[in-house]
């Protein structure tokens, strides 16, 4: 079966004769091969030594992390939210794009959104590894307790908690949702065993009946119209971590809008870093194609302009408004201590992007992957800019300090890596890596187009 | 299950009962148990004070001791003190931990040379070392430091008593040029004594004044109060600070003037000589100083010392038309050979200024038991090499790490039969002894000083000996009766000190803390002594390039108060350093050398050469390099690294071991007397600095503004109302006092007068002592992680924004001969618009009723968002349980038991004392009345030399901080733009430089 040469009549799938997205997708989850458990592996070692490190660091102390007085925030609140914005993309696809039906979305939405519940999981994680003492951590949250405790809610800290929390609920939902009719075709095709009865409880009892697509779609629907505010809404929550501050650098009106173009910008890019070496490995090329690829690119040319404008856009207002601190604050971060971190981000997530104008660089899929591993090194880059010159130059010049990341807090950046990593291996072998109904339908409505059949 | 009834009840009482009693026999219970008959003066929770002395350096400032439930926890100045009246200098408050330092000697100890160490009972310590005494008492010799009268006469009486002891006292900073040149000036041998409040004109010749020498805070005091701007329109006292390197005093002058080091008796010769040719000559007109300023070329000298010509002889013009002008003499760092002669210079400058008898007067005589000169000390050596002395009892003094290495002090030891050390203790010299008899803590010591003659200051014990140690003055009766030497007074020592106190009435003596009545000055008039004076330069040995000055440490001095650990914890003033020694050098020098900051360079002298890390700075002449004393302990906890698990090797260097042991022309000790050269040694090692930049960027923290604009009440052209940058049209006005709930009746406010403030840093110790701040040690210092909830903030004139991003952390802005330097103390401002407030999730910190910005610190989860959005970046957090770990043995005994001692992971800042503020409600409410006016006094404003804290209520527009900030001139806002609405109010400092520069 070779796949259907790029371009827009990529749609024209071919007809599932014999349920071959059944098996091809459904071929994913069978069999360990070495190549996986090396995987797998290496990402349980890389997540046991985080949390060795981590053990370490509740039991020592958070100054074994590298800060320094006044960069009071560091790799943790980075990663955090590096993670909070590649949870973005998944929400996007499946929900607004649902929504505007780019039919295109349905061969990566399920990997994507599987991504969205992994990052947002990671991200979780870090606020608890940022306050040191993460048994303290239910103090954020507001219950009646008989120690008369309260909390603040005007505390973007606070708002943070919360929008994470409904974006993972619904996230979750969300994925759960669309996995059900897959679920029922992998208990179909599962043989006796423990996973037969796994995939048996997960499927709700599915028959395909018309009712129960009715009532599914209508719930896609319903949840998709819920999810598309809540990409907009967490992201610029979180950039109201800064925004709400009165930190130069931090305390910027544009940051909500700059935010959610760099979620999006970012977790298009690990999609990408995800689905090229799935699809080179289980030979998904046919359902996978190269258009998706060219689609999402399109999507990161256009979100790195975004993310370009508002780098600008800071700049500017920084020398237009004529505040000292604000101008000192920009000037350092791009000629100051941290100078090198700066051209980092403007150069993998402005410059490097660019290539995508060229339909020859949107097609190639190494080049693609090499360049999806550079935007998110950007977009790590572009938190530690924005977190770290902001508050080593603030506003007494006299307790200006240089903070540079502990080998504590590297191991743990690494380790977000592997446990996300390992969710996202063991996703592959639990769950069909590719919405394969909705591929599927695709594909008989591609047929029904082909041989002219109305509608 | 039944119901609970009544039987049921009892049974399950009684079983639990029994439960609890019977776990109560396996383990000891720990349990707060109230005292079963209660002492007089203690009541539980309510701070006691006892008048004392302050014996860290010689000075005799009176101390106030809090203690709680007997344990003193602070040391305050004693405001009926005539010398330091309630203020306290940081090494003094610093030395609060001493009786708590965790390396102390534990009881007598006899040592072998081996390096063993064996505890034995006092009697047979005694015993042994008196047997060896009563042998041949005239082999005996007795080499301590500057103690008291009453404890000084009971060591003579021991000398004398065991038969003809030798008895040399010591001191590292003996101030021998000083008392000499007192002799030849004014044929009476002693310290003058200084009283800047009425002068308007003061020539420091390197005293350095502020940073130490005999009487800092006083000094600093009058200083202020010269200033007055209350009393003084026209600004006051004008302050030249003569000095190759910009020190604290010449940070705070008016006029710099950087000479070639040692040029200081020829400058003040050469004024002398202008001023004496102009026909001023006040006190100096004799025949003998006619003879000696005629022979001094006043260019000549101008020209030698690098400075020109028309400097010099503007000075002298306003000399000339100074109504009070006072010249201070020469410090310890500017001690050359020819110190003497400096000094006299000096003090025969004043003479014709007619400063004595004004500014400057003689005490009648020299305090007892002066120190000996450092001649005297080397012949004490010499007897010891040559195997003289059987017997050596050191107290008070570290001649082995104080006495430079070619004195031959350690190999001298070798030679003495039984070496006997009183020292608290561990240190260079004190684990040489054969017999360690640890004397007590000052702290729990009777004694008492006579700083001047008439002013008679008690020292009585505040604690109970922590450890098996005796008073040293019952330690030398003791000695005495198991020596048998003659003469040696009953009773213990305390009654020893009541009997010289027999004339006074000793209760209220020792309630007001002595009696202070200053006996009449010495009636003096220039002798003709004053024909040694020399007018030569001093000769600095050895070939390097540099002239290597040597200076004492801010804090810790000669060395001896290095084991403190706010000595060592705090920066020092002038450069922000703590922790290490620093070798200074100009920014050229660094450049030409090829090094930056914190390489290691290798410093070499005839003498000796240490490795030691480079400072750059602005300040500090290009043929001078500058190394603090006080660093290179090899035993001390704090002082080395002997307690942080590297055994034996030193924290910083030793200085001193760069020294010549010669002494200078008349016998006294020299401190600059070689040259250095100085080679790159290309490693590194990173020093703890505080501040990372000098340069305040206009953003207007430490304002100054002209006499004129203070003349025009502020009004110096387009500012407008608020006199200085900052003020534009987002800073909103607004009164402190609307930043309170309005049922409160207090708004606790603050002025800070950056005019009077010297940058001293004694408010950081104290508020650090009063709110237990725990130390965090070099490795965090290094790191910018100190927890000091207030802090100095030093800045070069009102900076710029150009370039200036952080890669050369020194202070690049100072110039060498020019002195703008401004100090921002910095702490929480407890803002009405707190951005800290509003970002903590769990409601941690909080405005209170009174407008204070509180934090609860156990609801404190560390998100350190708050950190993040202070303005002023004062709050601290606790990465490490700082407050556990860099507080070992009985060093929490000192802990302030009304505020919380923060653990890890907490948030922690400056609460403007809010216990003090309590403790001072519950008074008021008892008495049925508010908090009176000036009643809650901070930890930071008490301890001021110069009173630049004002605190009170800023609803009450009757208090004096209202007062203090109603002054349209001078008044502003740190970073006002931001509205964060401060409760702090800063008063800008005067430019009193602009009127007569050198010209005039």
């Amino acid at each position: 079966m070779t796949p259907p040469p790029p371009g827009a009549e990529a749609l024209a799938l071919p007809v599932p004769k014999d349920s071959i997205y059944n098996r091809d997708i459904m071929a994913v989850t069978k069999g360990f091969s070495l190549k996986w458990l090396a995987l797998v592996l290496l990402a349980l070692g890389g997540l046991l030594q985080a949390v060795g490190v981590f053990a370490y660091q509740t039991y020592t102390g958070l100054g074994v992390a590298g800060y320094q007085a006044p960069v009071f925030w560091g790799v943790y609140i980075i990663t955090f939210v590096f993670w909070i914005g590649i949870g973005h993309a998944g929400t996007l696809i499946s929900a607004i794009l649902f929504l505007f039906r780019a039919k295109w979305r349905n061969a990566i939405n399920r990997g994507a959104e599987a991504m969205t519940v992994f990052a947002v999981l990671t991200a979780a994680l870090f606020p608890l590894i940022h306050i040191g003492r993460l048994w303290k951590f239910y103090f954020m949250i507001p219950y009646p307790n008989q120690r008369g405790l309260w909390v603040n809610f005007k505390s973007p800290l606070l708002w943070d908690l919360f929008a994470i929390n409904t974006y993972l609920t619904i996230s979750v939902v969300f994925f759960f949702v669309g996995l059900i009719p897959d679920l029922a075709i992998a208990r179909d095709r599962a043989p006796n065993g423990i996973k037969k009865l796994l995939y048996t409880v997960l499927s709700l009892g599915w028959q395909g009946t018309g009712r129960q697509w009715k009532a599914h779609s209508r719930t896609v629907l319903h949840l998709s119209g819920l999810a598309t505010p809540l990409v907009l809404s967490v992201h610029s929550v979180v950039s109201w971590d800064f925004a709400m501050s009165v930190l130069p650098g931090w305390h910027a009106t544009i940051f909500a809008p700059y935010f959610v173009a760099g979620a999006i910008f970012g977790g298009f890019a690990m999609v990408l870093t995800l689905m090229i070496p799935v699809r080179r490995i289980w030979g998904l090329e046919h359902i996978i194609t190269d258009y998706h690829f060219e689609n999402m690119s399109r999507f990161i040319l256009f979100t790195s302009w975004i993310v370009g404008y508002a780098y600008t856009m800071e700049y500017f207002i920084a020398w237009y408004s004529g505040v000292e601190w604000e101008q000192t604050s920009f000037f350092l971060r791009a000629f100051g201590p941290y100078w090198l971190s700066t051209w980092i981000m403007i150069f993998c997530n402005v410059v490097a992007p660019q290539v995508l104008w060229f339909k020859s660089c949107r097609t190639n899929v190494h080049l693609l992957f090499v360049l999806s591993v550079i935007i998110n090194i950007g977009m790590w880059f572009e938190r530690y800019v924005i977190i770290i010159t902001s508050l080593s130059r603030d506003f007494v010049p006299a307790a200006w300090g240089i903070y540079i990341p502990s080998p504590v807090e590297l191991s743990i950046l690494v380790g977000s890596f592997s446990f996300f990593s390992l969710l996202f291996l063991l996703f592959l072998k639990v769950f069909p890596v590719i919405a394969i109904t909705e591929v599927k339908e695709l594909a008989i409505h591609a047929r029904d187009h082909a041989h002219g059949g109305a509608h | 299950m039944p119901e609970l009834n009544r039987r049921h009840f009892i049974k399950l009482v009684g079983l639990s009962a029994g439960a609890a009693a019977a776990a109560g026999c396996a383990d000891p219970v720990e349990k707060l148990v109230p005292y079963v008959i209660q002492p007089e003066v203690i009541t539980p929770g309510i701070a006691v004070e006892y008048a004392s002395t302050c014996t860290e350096c010689p000075t005799g400032c009176g101390l106030r001791v809090r203690t709680r439930e007997a344990r003193p926890i602070k040391l305050d100045g004693n405001p009926e003190h005539p010398i330091n009246a309630g203020a306290l200098c940081p090494r003094g408050q610093a030395a609060i931990a001493r009786p708590y330092l965790p390396q102390r000697f534990d009881g007598p100890r006899r040592q072998g040379r081996d390096g063993n160490s064996q505890p034995v009972p006092w009697q047979e310590a005694l015993a042994a070392v008196g047997a060896k005494i009563q042998a041949d008492g005239a082999r005996t010799a007795i080499l301590g430091g500057q103690v008291g009268p009453t404890l000084s006469g009971v060591i003579d009486g021991f000398a004398a008593g065991v038969g003809g002891a030798e008895r040399v006292v010591y001191e590292p900073f003996a101030y021998e040029a000083l008392r000499e040149a007192s002799e030849w000036v004014f044929g009476l041998r002693a310290i003058p004594v200084f009283d800047l409040t009425e002068t308007d004109l003061i020539v420091d010749f390197g005293s350095n004044f502020m940073e130490g020498g005999p009487s800092p805070v006083e000094l600093m005091r009058q200083f202020a109060a010269a200033r007055d701007l209350a009393k003084h329109p026209n600004g006051g006292a004008r302050l030249v600070s003569i000095s190759p390197r910009l020190t604290l005093t010449g940070a705070n002058a008016d006029e710099w003037l950087a000479p070639k080091p040692g040029s200081e008796g020829p400058l003040a010769l050469a004024l002398a000589a202008i001023l004496h040719r102009g026909g001023m000559r006040a006190g100096g007109d004799t025949a003998a100083v006619a003879q000696l300023l005629s022979g001094v070329d006043a260019k000549a000298v101008a020209a030698e010392a690098g400075l020109e010509a028309g400097q010099l002889e503007g000075l002298a013009n306003r000399l000339a038309h100074a109504k009070n002008a006072v010249a201070l003499p020469p410090g310890v760092a500017a001690t050359t050979a020819n110190a003497t002669s400096a000094a006299a210079a000096v003090l025969l400058l004043n003479a014709i200024l007619g400063a004595n008898g004004r500014a400057m007067t003689l005490p009648a005589s020299d305090v007892a038991g002066a120190p000996a000169p450092l001649s005297e000390v080397l012949a004490l050596v010499e007897k010891m090499k040559a195997g003289a002395i059987d017997v050596l009892v050191i107290h008070d003094a570290n001649p082995i790490y104080s006495l430079p290495a070619s004195a031959g002090f350690e190999a001298a030891l070798a030679k003495v039969g039984t070496v006997v050390s009183t020292a608290t203790l561990p240190d260079e010299t004190s684990v040489k002894a054969d017999w360690v008899l640890p004397q007590s803590a000052s702290l729990e010591s009777w004694g008492d000083a006579e700083p001047r003659p008439g002013i008679r200051s008690i020292q009585q014990p505040t604690l109970r000996p922590l450890h098996d140690t005796l008073e040293l003055g019952d330690l030398f009766l003791e000695l005495g009766r198991a020596a048998g030497a003659s003469d040696t007074p009953e009773g213990s020592f305390r009654e020893v000190v009541q009997a010289a106190w027999s004339d006074t009435d000793f209760r209220r003596a020792l309630a007001k803390g002595g009696v202070f009545n200053a006996a009449a000055p010495a009636n003096v008039s220039v002798g003709a002594g004053v024909s040694k004076i020399e007018a030569r330069f001093p000769k600095l040995a050895g070939p390097g390039e540099f002239a290597l000055v040597t200076f004492p440490h801010a804090y810790q001095g000669d060395g001896s108060s290095s084991d403190l650990p706010w000595a060592q914890e705090t920066p020092d003033p002038t450069t922000k350093l703590s922790w290490s020694s620093w070798v200074e050098m100009s920014l050229a020098t660094a450049e030409k050398l090829g090094v930056t900051f914190g390489d290691a360079v290798s410093v070499e002298t005839p003498n000796g050469n240490v490795e030691v890390s480079v400072f750059p700075r602005g300040g500090i002449r290009d043929d001078v390099i500058a190394i603090p004393m006080g660093g290179g302990h090899t035993e001390s906890h704090y002082g080395s690294l002997a307690g942080d698990g590297f055994e034996g090797v030193a924290r910083g260097v030793n200085a001193i071991s760069l020294l010549s042991a010669d002494a200078g022309a008349t016998g006294g000790r020299v401190w600059l007397g070689s040259n250095a050269s100085v080679r790159r040694t290309g490693r590194f090692q990173r020093l703890a600095l505080s501040q990372w930049t000098d340069n305040q960027r206009g953003r207007g923290f430490a304002q100054k503004i002209s006499l004129a604009a203070l003349a025009a009440n502020g009004h110096n052209g387009a500012d407008g109302g608020e006199a200085h940058e900052g003020g534009n049209e987002f800073a909103l006005p607004y009164d402190p006092a609307n930043d309170a709930s309005p049922e409160s009746e207090y708004r606790w406010g603050m002025t800070i007068d950056t005019d009077r403030c010297t940058g001293c840093s004694a408010c950081v110790v104290a508020c650090s002592i009063e709110n237990n701040v725990p130390i965090v040690g070099e490795e965090q210092a290094i790191r910018h992680r100190e927890m000091t909830w207030l802090r100095i903030d030093r800045f070069i004139g009102d900076g710029d924004s150009e370039g200036g991003e952080a890669r050369r952390p020194f202070p690049d802005r100072e110039r060498v001969g020019e002195t703008d330097v401004r100090h921002s103390p910095m702490l929480c401002q407890q803002c009405g618009a707190a951005p800290c407030e509003s970002v903590c999730p769990p409601i941690a910190t909080y405005h209170s009723d009174e407008g204070i910005n509180a934090m609860v610190y156990n609801r404190c989860i560390g998100t350190r968002y708050c950190a993040n959005n202070c303005t002023y970046d004062v709050r601290r957090f606790n990465y490490f349980d700082y407050g556990r770990e860099n507080w070992p043995g009985n060093l929490p005994f000192m802990l302030n038991p009304d505020v919380t001692a923060r653990g890890q992971g907490v948030m922690e800042k400056c609460m403007f004392c809010v216990q003090r503020i309590n403790g001072a409600r519950q008074i008021a409410k008892n008495e049925g009345r508010p908090i009176a006016d000036g009643e809650v006094v901070t930890a930071c404003q008490q301890a001021c030399p110069t009173q630049a804290i004002h605190f009170g209520n800023t609803k009450d527009k009757q208090s004096e901080v209202v007062k203090q900030a109603d002054d349209e001139a001078r008044k502003y806002i740190a970073l006002h733009e931001l509205n964060t609405r401060p409760a702090i109010t800063y008063l800008a400092a005067v430019d009193r430089s602009d009127d007569e520069r050198s010209h005039g």
